[in-house]
């Protein structure tokens, strides 16, 4: 039997939609609307308490009485969640910026432009996806504290500028794009770097994307590096959220406003996340190794 | 005297009529006569586009390598390495260290019950999304955002809602104080994680199911096989490799816990131990006690142990890129 009429034969055999075969339908439905009420349920509960009072904030009832937005005012101000947040945006837009440049540069070289040793300069690359931060804490710290970097933001964006993970992803994309494109380029008279800039790279636009997505959320969502290079040092240079995990310790009954900041350290990974969903779910599968 | 001007003429005519070829080629095909300079062009191009990468990954990450070995031979303190020789004490004092010990055990207790717990969820909420129900793309999105959000953020909720007088004690009629009693707050953890990553884990589970071909269901639906054995004899068997991916990844993944056990503990590592890992460990003896000798000792073993687990994996699974 060929494998359309196998195909059309099971089609034939399967029942009516009969009454079980609703009633499955119904209940995958309630199945599915229950898993998800249970997954919204602690950030809707964290969304309400931010704006109850302190007192209010230990009860059970979902909805504030009565409503105030004072918890928001105090993690803007007196907490200063205004400057963590503009640290954040500023650490994470550089880091990002120079990852696509520095990602891509090497990622184009290691996947088109022939070179002695590229293979071996390409393993080591791969050999850096194997170390595991936790070993580079010290080291890194110790290199920082003598180059004087400790405590500001240069240090932090250097170590950053580029990963192992960006460079390999930005070249397994750069390998599907077909050939004629730069040898069209070449044709018209552009060197390396402009067939790189104006041609390549706008072609790569959606590596890019996903490239973004993952770096502006992974730079934002950063705890530890912050932790270590920022922790010991002057609040003004503080992230979002070492900022939140300072408040959470500080003033650990201030349920409002500790919900309010951690709203503030969500939202905008929220924002990127409706607004390029595509490329954060195939981004997060061929990346793979970035978890 | 003649015969040589001969010669030479015939010698430069020669060359020049050489030369003339050369041209005339270069002008039909430029490639070809300048074949070397192209490709030290392209090469010096490469290493221009390499280098600066290649300079990152040299400085902070293969530099720090070696540069971590050779701290943890020494005593090494705030003020960078003390008097004293080199030697294997760091090493010795990690590897005796009952607080590393009970660091250990904590981590394999977490990963043992989180990576089957996660596998789990992220394949079930897989197998619900898989089912062709409307409006899938928001299902799919609104498992995966807790895996995106903040860790921090995650369990500063987590440990809002779990609280003595919290959500979760109103609700099951208790007052236990999970994260801060010693006896729970290991399975605490495990619960918030295994809410925020078996989104990312449905994801893979999504793609390998995508990747089975619907040719075998059709012929089970020809044999009238119930949709749990259709499950547990062709679906769950073809997920093999997804299946191996997601365990050595998020097993892997799952030992260099931090974020979680510093927030709830307040960076202490209580109670009673309780929520030490062995990368806290690291942690607190570089900023805490400033024994950044040990730290670095810590730093190599967790390495060690890491890059054992990886290669036994690499050996026995092959490579992850298979799924």
């Amino acid at each position: 039997m060929t494998l359309q009429t196998a195909a059309a034969a099971a089609e034939t055999y399967v029942p009516g939609r009969d009454r079980a075969d609703v009633l499955r339908r119904l209940l995958l439905y309630v199945l599915v609307v229950c898993v998800a009420l249970l997954f919204f349920v602690p950030f809707v509960w964290t969304l309400t308490t931010s704006f109850k009072t302190i007192p209010d904030s230990v009860n059970v009832n979902l909805i504030p009485h009565p409503w105030t937005t004072s918890a928001w005012h105090d993690v803007w101000t007196q907490y200063d969640f205004k400057t963590y947040i503009k640290n954040s945006f500023f650490l994470a837009l550089v880091i990002t910026a120079a990852n696509i440049v520095l990602g891509g540069l090497g990622g184009y070289a290691f996947a088109r432009l022939k070179f002695p040793g590229r293979e071996v300069l390409f393993l080591l690359v791969l050999g850096t996806l194997m170390i595991p931060d936790q070993l580079r804490f010290i080291p890194v710290f110790v290199m920082l504290t003598n180059w004087h970097l400790i405590g500001g933001f240069t240090g932090y964006i250097l170590i950053n500028l580029v990963t192992a993970v960006n460079l390999f992803f930005m070249r397994q994309y750069f390998l599907t794009i077909p050939k004629d494109f730069e040898e069209a380029a070449k044709l018209d008279g552009a060197g390396y770097f402009k067939t790189f800039w104006r041609v390549m790279l706008p072609l790569a636009l959606p590596a890019i994307s996903a490239l973004i997505i993952l770096q502006f959320q992974g730079t934002w969502n950063d705890f530890t590096w912050p932790l270590i290079l920022f922790g010991q040092g002057n609040p003004s240079h503080y992230t979002v959220q070492l900022g939140l995990a300072t408040l959470g310790f500080q003033y650990s009954t201030l349920w409002p406003q500790i919900c309010a900041g951690s709203i503030i350290a969500i939202l905008p990974v929220l924002a990127v996340f409706l607004a390029f969903q595509r490329y954060f779910v195939s981004g997060v599968v061929s990346a793979g190794v970035k978890g | 005297m003649g015969e040589w001007s001969l010669r030479a003429r015939e010698r430069a005519e020669g060359r020049s009529s050489e030369l003339m070829s050369a041209i005339s080629d270069a002008v039909r095909t430029p490639a070809r006569s300048s074949m070397r300079g192209v490709k030290l062009r392209e090469a010096l191009w490469g290493y221009g586009f390499a280098g600066l990468p290649m300079a990152v990954f040299g400085v902070f990450f293969l530099y720090p390598l070696a540069y971590a070995v050779y701290i943890s031979f020494f005593h090494w303190g705030i003020l960078g390495k003390q008097s004293g020789g080199a030697g294997t004490f760091n090493y010795a004092k990690v590897l005796h260290d009952p607080v590393y010990h009970t660091a250990l055990k904590n981590v394999a207790e977490y990963t043992i019950g989180v990576v089957p717990l996660e596998m789990g969820l992220g394949l079930s909420l897989a197998l619900l999304i898989n089912s062709k129900i409307r409006g899938r793309n928001f299902f799919r999105s609104a498992f995966y955002f807790p895996s995106i959000a903040s860790s921090v953020a995650i369990t500063t909720i987590a440990i809002y809602i779990l609280n003595s007088d919290g959500l979760f004690n109103h609700i099951i009629g208790s007052s236990t104080p999970w994260f801060t009693t010693a006896s729970t707050v290991t399975w605490a953890i495990v619960g918030l994680n295994a809410w925020t990553t078996s989104g990312t884990i449905m994801l893979y589970y999504l793609a390998g199911l995508q990747a089975i071909s619907t040719d075998v269901y059709e012929a089970a639906a020809l044999d009238n096989t119930s949709a749990w054995r259709t499950f547990r004899k062709i679906t769950l068997p073809l997920l093999r490799p997804t299946h191996f991916f997601v365990l050595v990844v998020f097993g892997v993944g799952a030992l260099k816990i931090f974020d979680q056990s510093f927030i709830v503990s307040h960076g202490t590592g209580g109670p009673n131990y309780a929520t030490y890992t062995p990368v806290l460990y690291i942690y607190r003896a570089a900023f805490t006690t400033f024994d950044f000798g040990l730290a670095a000792a810590a730093g190599v073993v967790f390495f060690v142990i890491i890059f054992i687990l990886t290669i036994i994996q690499r050996l026995t699974v092959g490579r992850p890129e298979a799924a």
